[in-house]
């Protein structure tokens, strides 16, 4: 701990402000990027599946699918910025190069990149939220607990991307991630459909699934009961970020200085 | 290590996955000095600045900057150094002015005072109509004077420029040279890579030749010359034998290298040679001052090392 703390200090804003300023010029294709697939799900299934469904849990398919779609916005978010876009800023445009014979460390930069795609996951919340309101389907009151949420699975999908990124050889790479991962999470962590009703096999592996926790979390927030499992889906969450934290730390370091 | 010492590079090796780029090499950098490091492709100079820099951990040896050691106190020791790198690595998402904001922040240069350097080092660099451009416009040699304008921000007390004119036109590459000498005068240490030779002539005040991680000579520029090849060169070609011309001069003082079509004679005093070199009227004899790049070629051999 005494170790991290030595590598880390206030320089990570100055690698995050980097990517703020960077980001004014490219914030609306990146943000289609992350936000389009969540929404057009929301279009497509919520309203267009939706109107041939009856109630689930006690509720219309689209007020359902909602809360878990609030947080996989904010997975993708994260997985694009600190895949893709870390990587174009690694190889493409030696920015990392560039940031580390400054007093700054490798640690610091990888640090500013995960709060940084934990911002671009408050974004793409944001206004995931902001469609939802218009929808009728949340309350504003949502705008005070989802950031929790976001910043949480901002963190984690950040991380577990930045140590995808230090691994990637090429582009091609994060396809596979994407496909084998990302996209399997996606469907099986009780976003489109309750998990009580699963075969075990499915009810087990989405346990296993980050993303499980994070629409427990949200579905809570947007329409209730509160309980204390939020607080262990929570505690689960931020550890195993943390986890993956250190090993994006340890794993970037390995990748830039040889 | 005495007072005036800036960097300590001992007995440092470096190895990649087994592969040795620096090959447990020693030397000293005096306060003020410029001292260059020559070598062709591969021949480890970026490599040893990089653990200079304290982004390369040494294999084994040891380096010091200013006392400190690289592998202990990198934040310390990067906070003095202005890098130039090999490959360009302004970030071209940023204008040049949010550029150099950046890295005012990055060493801590409070607003105020950065403002005011960032204006003064583009006007150094000839950069200053420039500021709120993109880096995509900008030409190959600006976007070389920007580099050098980014690495002087923290006003550093050891610049290391790492083949900083490669690929450039003359005037681009004249332009960073009078900066690098004013640099100099001022009292800046540098290390420069470079396989320039006139680089290394115009520059340096020392010189370490490097090839295969290893240091083949080390010296003064002026004295390398006349110590390695002499003071004048003779290029001999349309020859019919390199044995007849060599007859001709039998009792002469010279050395002699033959490379493809063109026989070199290397010598302190060239009068003789060519005296009896001028009776034969086919020959093509050429004469010439010696240059450092005789040295080199001499040196770290005329194949090519990749």
């Amino acid at each position: 701990m005494k170790k991290l703390l030595a590598v880390l200090s206030y320089r990570i804003y100055y690698v995050w402000k980097r990517n703020l300023v960077s980001y004014k010029r490219f914030a609306i294709p990146t943000f289609i990027a992350s936000m389009g697939e969540p929404l057009l799900y929301l279009v497509a299934m919520g309203i267009g599946l939706g109107s041939y469904m009856g109630l689930i849990n006690g509720m219309p398919y689209l007020n359902f699918l909602a809360p878990g779609l609030l947080v996989s916005t904010a997975m993708f978010a994260a997985t694009y910025e600190c895949t893709f876009g870390a990587y174009v800023r690694m190889t493409v445009e030696k920015v990392y190069n560039a940031l580390i014979v400054t007093p700054l460390t490798v640690e610091e930069v990888v640090a500013g990149e995960i709060l940084w795609g934990m911002t671009r996951s408050m974004f793409s919340g944001f206004i995931m939220l902001i469609v939802l309101l218009l929808f009728g389907i949340a309350h504003w009151s949502s705008f005070l607990l989802m950031p929790l949420v976001w910043m949480a699975v901002g963190f984690f999908f950040s991380s577990l991307a930045i140590i995808i990124t230090s691994f990637a050889p090429n582009f091609d790479f994060f396809t596979y991630y994407l496909e084998l991962f990302i996209t399997p999470m996606f469907f099986f962590s009780g976003v489109f459909f309750p998990l009580d009703r699963m075969p075990a096999v499915v009810k087990v592996i989405a346990r296993f699934l980050p993303l499980t926790y994070a629409v427990d979390i949200s579905r809570a927030f947007i329409r209730g009961p509160l309980g204390w499992n939020i607080l262990r889906d929570f505690v689960i969450l931020l550890v195993s970020a943390s986890i993956l934290f250190i090993w994006a730390l340890h794993q970037m370091k390995k990748r830039l200085i040889k | 290590m005495s007072e005036k010492t800036m960097i300590e590079v001992k007995d440092l090796v470096k190895k990649f996955n087994g592969l040795t780029a620096v090959a447990g090499i020693s030397f000293n950098v005096q306060r003020g000095e410029c001292l260059g490091i020559l070598g062709p492709n591969g021949a480890g100079k970026t490599t040893t600045v990089r653990v200079i820099q304290c982004i390369s951990p040494a294999t084994s040896g040891t380096v010091s900057v200013l006392g400190m050691r690289a592998s202990l106190d990198e934040r310390r020791i990067r906070a003095l150094l202005g890098v130039v790198p090999q490959e360009n690595d302004i970030d071209p998402d940023l204008t040049v002015n949010e550029n150099l904001e950046l890295f005012a922040a990055l060493f801590d240069i409070p607003r105020k005072v950065a403002q005011a350097r960032i204006m003064e080092h583009l006007e150094f660099v000839e950069l200053k109509e420039r500021a709120d451009n993109k880096i995509g416009s900008l030409s190959g040699g600006m976007k070389r004077r920007l580099l050098v304008a980014r690495a002087l921000l923290n006003e550093p007390s050891i610049m290391i420029l790492d083949e900083p004119t490669t690929g450039l036109d003359p005037q681009a590459r004249h332009l960073i040279w009078q900066r690098l000498r004013a640099l100099k005068n001022k009292g800046v240490t540098i290390i420069l890579n470079t396989h320039y030779m006139e680089e290394a002539q115009q520059l340096c005040d020392r010189l370490l030749i490097l090839d295969k991680g290893s240091i083949l000579k080390e010296g003064i520029p002026q004295e390398l010359v006349k110590n390695e090849v002499g003071e004048e060169v003779v290029e001999v070609r349309n020859h019919e034998g390199v044995k007849d011309v060599l007859r001709k001069l039998q009792g002469l003082e010279f050395n002699s290298e033959v490379v493809g079509d063109t026989l070199y004679l290397y010598c302190h005093e060239s009068k003789d040679i060519l005296t009896r070199l001028a009776t034969s009227e086919t020959l093509s004899v050429l004469r010439r001052l010696a240059t450092l790049e005789d040295v080199f070629l001499k040196l770290t051999g005329r194949g090519l090392s990749e």
